[in-house]
């Protein structure tokens, strides 16, 4: 896989303000790259950087290989952009307002109309075609916009908080679409803080906080450099969580058992003892093996996976710059 | 191609020539802003209305000009009365349209630019491959050519001074040009406050500040000049200060469209000149007359509205910057 769009130590500063700080990312074709960070962690900065919206202070940033300071334009060319608000005119029609944004991306009169009706199509809005844009709901509205930044038929998304403020329906379905459009071949490079969005459809994650950029890569990279350790969670019959405790203290593989302060709901009278394990899934079965025929009442046996819920608070520490 | 037909045995097909002729709409609409922005414009009622409303209150006021002259001991049986009621009328016509162009021509550019970032589309717009000229000569265009509307649909209203006489066809042309020239050079201020400020708010008090000091403003400021001659006339100035009050003068009604065109219409009536005539200064000390050339104020007006408006639409171009720092 090929990197397609990257940062290089990029860097902006207002004053003594940083706001974004020596950030380098990469991100490869194809890929869906979920951007994820507090308010106020540089995002947005940096997506208008990645946009040719504003002049880094430092550092550089390529996208398709063009340099976002020296060919602006070419950039242009091969992005499509999605401020995190929604530019609307007055008296302005669905399909006009994306002939519009076709004819300032140089498409002929002719290919627009097509060009339209396909966008309109893949957007679900076909029925509004001739409808206001300002009679739309919000969730159409984004979609409409989506369909604006595929105009030119850009290799690369840069989408600022698509999904926020959306309803759960509208959300859902701005994730399909998302999920379309790299089935497409558009690599997506998106900023959001719906950490459930990150956690089903990104390829790629990277974490930033106070304008750095903290964690990167796959997620499930991420969990395992973040905890190199398996947690088991193992649930008792009984309340005799001191027996496991006993059995697996001092255990080869075994880091650490806690007994988890509250047992399942409505089931009272089990334990539930938490075991951090370093071992393979043989180490596993033989661990279970050693717990069974040292007569403990295993009612389940159970490897919690850690979700980017987790990952998230751990990486970042809750500075807001 | 070319290397096809180089090499080609048989005479080439001849190339269809460069720029195939278009239509004025597809000339028009090669610059999407101006497709949007005459969409948007001419959309529903609101264009209309305020054409019918416009066309309505000129043709009160030449009812009026009319019963007024009826009114009066004037005959429109007697040609000169008759040529006096056509320059009235001609002249009524073309004082509303003067202010219309004046104060209402600002209005359609002021929100150009501040608007778009108002309504945030302005970064949208940033991201595309349409270039800052594109931008704001699209806006430009469209602005004028509404402008352009008005006062076509006026013409037959300004025609009638034609069916009474006393309205030369220089007059006419006159007065459209300088109109003309007036609606570029406020359209260019317009949209160069826009350019400049971040609201549409600002960009309108600065542009209206703009059109008040042109046209209010200056003929203000033509008083202490006018005043300075009784002030002289006891005592006849050095040639050189007569001289430079008479250009001082001039050079003040040519920066004011209404001031232009009472000066032009003068001229025209006591120089009979459409273009250039002269005036004899005396010089005190030999009394030998001096013959100072003077240009008729319509010729200087257009060539100072189209400097500065096309100065003023420069630097919104180069305000439109496309990368913030």
């Amino acid at each position: 896989m090929s990197v397609i769009l990257e940062t290089q130590s990029l860097t902006k500063r207002y004053g003594q303000f940083t706001a974004v700080n020596d950030l380098s990312l990469q991100v490869e074709q194809g890929a869906i790259y979920g951007f994820v960070g507090p308010n106020g962690a540089g995002k947005t900065t940096t997506m208008r950087m990645l946009t040719t919206l504003l002049r880094p202070t430092a550092g550089e940033a390529f996208v398709a290989g063009h340099s976002v300071r020296r060919a602006p334009q070419a950039v242009r060319r091969v992005i499509g952009y999605m401020p995190d608000f929604f530019g609307v005119y007055d008296d302005m029609t669905v399909w006009e307002y994306l002939d519009f944004f076709a004819a300032c991306y140089q498409i002929g009169e002719a290919q627009r109309q097509h060009l339209i009706n396909d966008l309109l199509e893949l957007v679900d809005l076909a029925h509004r075609r001739d409808d206001q844009v300002d009679t739309l709901s919000r969730g159409m509205k984004q979609r409409l916009c989506l369909a604006r930044t595929l105009a030119h038929d850009p290799q690369v998304l840069i989408l600022d908080e698509p999904a926020s403020g959306l309803d759960p329906r509208a959300r859902i379905e701005i994730r399909e679409l998302l999920m379309e459009l790299s089935r497409m071949g558009k690599t997506i490079f998106f900023s959001t803080h719906i950490l459930a969005d990150v956690a089903e459809i990104c390829t790629q994650v990277g974490i930033v906080e106070a304008g750095r950029l903290v964690a990167q890569g796959s997620l499930a990279e991420m969990q395992r450099r973040l905890r190199p350790h398996r947690t088991l969670a193992i649930t008792l019959l009984d309340r005799g969580a001191e027996g496991v405790q006993s059995a697996l203290f001092g255990r080869d593989g075994v880091l650490s058992v806690r007994v988890a302060d509250q047992a399942p709901q409505g089931q009272a009278e089990h334990a539930v003892v938490e075991v951090d394990f370093a071992g393979d899934d043989a180490a596993v079965s033989a661990l279970l093996r050693e717990l069974v025929g040292a007569g403990l009442p295993v009612l389940r046996f159970a490897e919690t996976m850690h979700d980017v819920e987790d990952v998230f608070m751990q990486v970042t520490k809750g500075i807001v710059s | 191609m070319s290397d096809t037909a180089a090499t080609a045995p048989h005479p080439a097909v001849p190339r269809p020539p460069k720029r195939a002729p278009r239509s004025l709409r597809a000339w028009l609409t090669r610059n999407p802003v101006v497709l949007k922005e005459l969409r948007s414009r001419m959309r529903g009622a609101r264009a209309f209305v305020v054409l019918t409303v416009y066309l309505l209150l000129m043709s009160a006021f030449i009812t009026l000009l009319y019963t007024v002259y009826l009114s009066s001991n004037a005959s429109v049986y007697s040609r000169p009365d008759r040529m006096l009621l056509g320059k009235f009328v001609f002249g009524g016509v073309v004082g509303i349209e003067a202010l219309l162009v004046c104060f209402i021509t600002p209005a359609f550019t002021v929100g150009a630019i501040a608007s778009e970032r108002e309504r945030q589309t302005y970064d949208l717009l940033r991201t595309t491959l349409l270039s800052e000229r594109a931008l704001v000569l699209g806006k430009l265009v469209s602005a004028l050519s509404y402008v352009l509307l008005l006062l076509a649909a006026a013409l037959p209203l300004q025609s009638l001074a034609f069916l009474l006489g006393g309205v030369a066809p220089e007059e006419v042309f006159i007065a459209t040009l300088l109109l003309m020239a007036t609606a570029f050079l406020f359209s260019a201020a317009g949209l160069f406050f826009s350019s400049l400020m971040r609201r549409t708010l600002g960009a309108t008090i600065l542009t209206y500040a703009f059109a008040l000091l042109t046209t209010v403003g200056l003929p203000v400021l033509l008083f202490p000049v006018a005043l300075l001659g009784p002030v002289f006339s006891y005592n006849t100035p050095p040639l050189f200060v007569q001289a430079a009050l008479v250009y001082a003068f001039g050079l003040l009604i040519v920066m004011n469209p209404v001031a232009t065109l009472i000066a032009t219409e003068l001229v025209l009536v006591n120089e009979q000149t459409v273009f250039y005539f002269t005036t004899t200064l005396y010089d005190p000390v030999t009394n030998n007359p001096v013959v100072l050339p003077l240009f008729s104020p319509w010729l200087p007006f257009t060539l100072f509205a189209l400097a500065v408006g096309g100065v003023l639409v420069l630097l919104a171009i180069l305000n439109v910057r496309r990368i913030e720092n």
